[in-house]
């Protein structure tokens, strides 16, 4: 008796979880963000060192402003970050002529140099990247997952939050959007 | 007047399966209660009926799907015209509503199929209705929450097709079936499994009954996760096969329990132990394989995959939920007979390995469960949302992995009961010669991550083991008779069926463990612009676009590259990534061009959209060396447990001898 007991509150605890997963709902990635609209929150991020020359030792938001701008936070464990890598960057490749800087900000990653510089290695980001150690301006930026990217404009107000992986097209389109 | 369509028809046919599964179910359990053989054969006569009106749905839906009946809604919503004849056919598979009537298909072709193949036992009744049992739930999910055959009034003049992921390789028509094979073969164990908790005959015999069923669900299974592994491979275009990802995940806990399961058969087969902990498993899995079901298809928990939360969830978790305590429950108000009496002679000793194999097989699922179910806790209980990534599995689950390697070489040399010193030593000294010879060699070649050396040097080592292994067997075999050594392990593996299955099955992790120790371990990754015309070099390859090209189909558009690959000045392969935009769909899917070769495979994923204008090529270009080896493995896999179904030569002899016998014999 005392072992159908425990079985049965073991499965009960099961069920309820997993009943509070049903009612809550699917998790809704598009919820737009509270940023969207807003000065994008000010940040000082200390890059890798291929970046130091270029970019200076660390890359601050204040110091460009009137630059548009892309914020893409990866974290080295996340398959959709590497999917989307190559698209960011053929795209700064592509858009870096109309002034756009991106700025890569690895978070959810503490202490992963080594595994963030494989990353850059293997996808030859040529735009500042830096590791967000403590995780802290993933917070500012209330993310809610990695990858999440964030387009800009000029006058530092967020036009667009990308939660996922981006594209072509979405690039395109947003950039479109900052530069002007 | 209503006309009738195809549609009508669909939906008769799984309302009368689930009233079919339902007599069957109530009818069977009684005939088993009463023990009366008229119930019971009318219940087995109705599995039979079920499967045949399970058929005609199928064949119903798929008549639906390759005539373009857009006026039942699936057709509508997953298929499409311009798709070619395989693509549609596959479709039935392609989304939620026609999985689950596949897999209730299936599950009453099993049914009926043990309905007249499973000798006369007091289990039969019971399991039978067991399953029947699992059928009306199946069923009844098809026919009152995701009916495929709902017709639509005005019907549309074409549809999308199914999602371009899938349409992206012919691994989609594969992959799936595998699965739900493998899910409802490990069905028949449990409903055997519980027969024998709820006739009181906890002993062996529904084990024995059904070790081949188990045997075939298992090797389904694996075989399923490989070629899962292949069709993200081959499709996903960033070179991996496996991410963790919780879709995965839930398929490999059943496999793992199942793996756990078919090795403690052998200890009770043997030695009468473990007959508690094997019901367990069967339970475990069984209760896994619909758990998981349920959350890839609930939306409980967030996945890369993109699952729509429908209806189906709730029920998923509403049988599992009586499924756990069905199981469960029976094994804890059974528990005085199914307990374990006997006690491990030795720790040193065949059981005992199987045991702590077993053991390791079962912490590893619970890491993936844990690591799995983790953000939901987390969210549960204090509303944070966190994502649990590859990091931690890997972290965790490696040692252990390496520990099933260490075991798996050892485990087989140990003789039941007590191992004897000397052998023991003896066996010892080969082994541990062949791990310190291959590691010795990969850290001489260059290699110092520990993973894939400690893998190679352990891969060493289990070679080893099965040369010893083969080599007891076939050298008194040898001596004895004058023929050929090659001769002898032929009708040894004839013979032997099951012990030679299980070295090949044994060979083919190795080969599985180095193909995903190297490709993971060292594979380049680099993403190059290369203008047409132009070559650059990778890996000791000299890639050059040499022209761009563009196909078009009535059901996809492809665009892309084509690329000569070549090596110290000669042609090795033309390469053609691309980009497909399937029917309607906007975003482009790429479709990487992959070169694969024994030792290593080369790897194009186009990362930009070629027009008549581009002028270059932004490839993703990655060097995976082995990688080509886990596909390999995977095959040898399913060849051993092929191997170990097979009937022994010898027994199969004398089973048509006997055959014989009856027939002439006089009545």
């Amino acid at each position: 008796m005392r072992r159908l007991v425990i079985v049965v509150v073991v499965v009960a605890g099961l069920a309820g979880v997993f009943l509070y997963g049903l009612l809550r709902g699917p998790p809704n990635r598009d919820v737009p963000s509270k940023l969207v609209g807003k000065p994008a929150p000010q940040f000082t991020l200390p890059l890798y060192q291929r970046y130091q020359a270029t970019y200076g030792n660390s890359f601050s938001l204040d110091a460009h402003k009137g630059t548009p701008l892309v914020i893409n936070f990866w974290a080295s464990w996340c398959g959709p970050c590497f999917q989307e890598a190559p698209v960011l960057e053929a795209a700064f490749n592509k858009y870096r002529a109309q002034g756009v800087l991106f700025v890569g900000v690895q978070t959810q990653d503490h202490g992963q140099y080594d595994a963030g510089r494989k990353f850059i290695t293997r996808f030859g980001y040529t735009f500042p990247v830096g590791l967000d150690n403590d995780s802290s301006i993933g917070v500012n930026y209330a993310l809610f997952g990695v990858p999440e990217t964030f387009f800009v404009n000029r006058q530092g107000i967020v036009v667009y939050k990308q939660v996922g992986p981006v594209s072509d097209t979405i690039m395109a389109k947003e950039i479109e959007a900052i530069v002007k | 007047m209503i006309h009738l369509q195809l549609g009508h028809l669909g939906t008769a046919s799984v309302f009368l399966a689930f009233g079919l599964a339902l007599y069957a179910t109530v009818v069977g359990a009684l005939g088993a209660q009463r023990r009366d053989a008229r119930l019971q054969t009318s219940a087995r006569l109705a599995t039979v009926a079920t499967f045949l009106v399970a058929a005609t749905a199928v064949a119903v839906m798929e008549a639906a799907l390759v005539s373009n009946d857009f006026s039942v809604q699936y057709v509508a919503n997953h298929s499409s015209i311009g798709s070619p004849l395989w693509v549609k056919i596959v479709t039935l598979w392609a989304a939620l509503q026609g999985s689950i009537l596949l897999w209730s298909f299936l599950l009453t072709a099993y049914t009926a199929l043990l309905a007249f193949t499973a000798p006369l036992s007091p289990l039969r009744p019971w399991a039978l209705a067991v399953l029947s049992a699992i059928q009306v739930f199946f069923l009844g999910v098809v026919a009152f929450l995701a009916n495929p055959f709902h017709t639509l009034a005005s019907p549309p003049a074409n549809g999308p097709g199914p999602n371009a992921l899938l349409q992206n390789n012919w691994m989609m028509a594969v992959h799936p079936v595998l699965m739900y094979l493998g899910f409802v073969g490990l069905s028949v164990p449990f409903a055997f499994a519980m027969a024998a908790l709820i006739t009181r005959r906890p002993g062996s015999e529904w084990m024995v009954q059904t070790r081949r069923w188990a045997l075939t669900g298992w090797g389904f299974l694996g075989a399923a996760i490989v070629a899962g592994g292949w069709w993200s491979y081959e499709v996903l275009g960033w070179g991996g096969y496996w991410a963790w990802d919780p879709v995965e995940n839930v398929s490999f806990m059943p496999w793992l329990t199942a793996t756990a399961f078919i090795h403690g058969v052998q200890v009770q087969e043997r030695r009468r132990m473990l007959k508690s902990w094997n019901v367990m498993l069967i339970a475990l899995t069984f209760c896994l394989s619909i758990l998981g079901t349920f959350l890839t298809r609930s939306g409980v928990i967030s996945s890369v995959h993109a699952f729509a939360a429908g209806p189906v969830g709730p029920a998923f978790l509403a049988f599992f939920v009586a499924v756990t305590l069905f199981a469960f429950g029976l094994i804890a108000l059974r528990w005085d007979q199914v307990r374990d009496r006997a006690e491990l002679d030795a720790v040193v000793s065949r059981e005992g390995g199987f045991l702590a194999g077993n053991i390791l097989f079962l912490a590893i699922t619970f890491t993936v469960l844990l690591g799995t179910l983790f953000p939901l806790l987390v969210e549960a209980v204090s509303g944070q949302r966190v994502t649990v990534g590859p990091p931690f599995f890997d972290q965790v689950t490696l040692p252990l992995w390496m520990l099933v390697l260490l075991l798996m070489g050892i485990g087989p040399l140990l003789p039941w009961r007590r191992a004897e010193g000397a052998s023991l030593r003896r066996n010892l000294a080969w082994l541990a010669g062949g791990f310190v010879v291959s590691g010795g060699l990969a850290l001489l070649l260059g290699m110092r991550e520990i993973y894939p050396t400690l893998t190679v040097a352990l891969a060493g080592y289990n070679l080893v083991s099965l040369g010893l292994l083969l080599g007891q067997a076939l050298v008194p075999r040898v001596r004895l008779t004058t023929r050929s050594p090659w001769s002898v392990l032929w009708s040894y593996a004839h013979e032997s069926r099951r012990r030679v299955g299980s070295m090949v099955a044994h060979l083919a992790i190795v080969i599985i463990a180095l193909g995903v120790a190297f490709s993971s371990g060292y594979r380049v990754d680099q993403q190059v612009k290369i203008d047409f015309g132009k070559s650059t070099t990778f890996q000791g390859y000299t890639l050059t676009p040499v022209d761009r090209f563009m196909d078009r189909s009535a059901a996809v558009i492809s665009s892309g590259a084509i690329v000569d690959v070549s090596k110290g000045g000669r042609h090795v392969a033309t390469l053609r990534p691309r980009l497909n935009v399937f029917g309607s769909s906007q975003e482009p899917v790429a479709k990487p061009a992959v070169m694969y070769t024994f030792s290593h495979d080369l790897y194009l994923n186009l990362d930009n959209t070629i027009g008549p204008n581009t002028s270059y090529v932004v490839l993703r270009t990655i060097y995976s060396p082995l990688v080509s080896w886990i596909w390999f493995g995977g095959l040898l896999l399913v060849v051993g447990v092929i191997n170990s179904l097979l009937p022994a030569r010898r027994r199969w002899a004398e089973s048509r001898a006997e055959a014989g016998a009856e027939e002439t014999s006089p009545a």
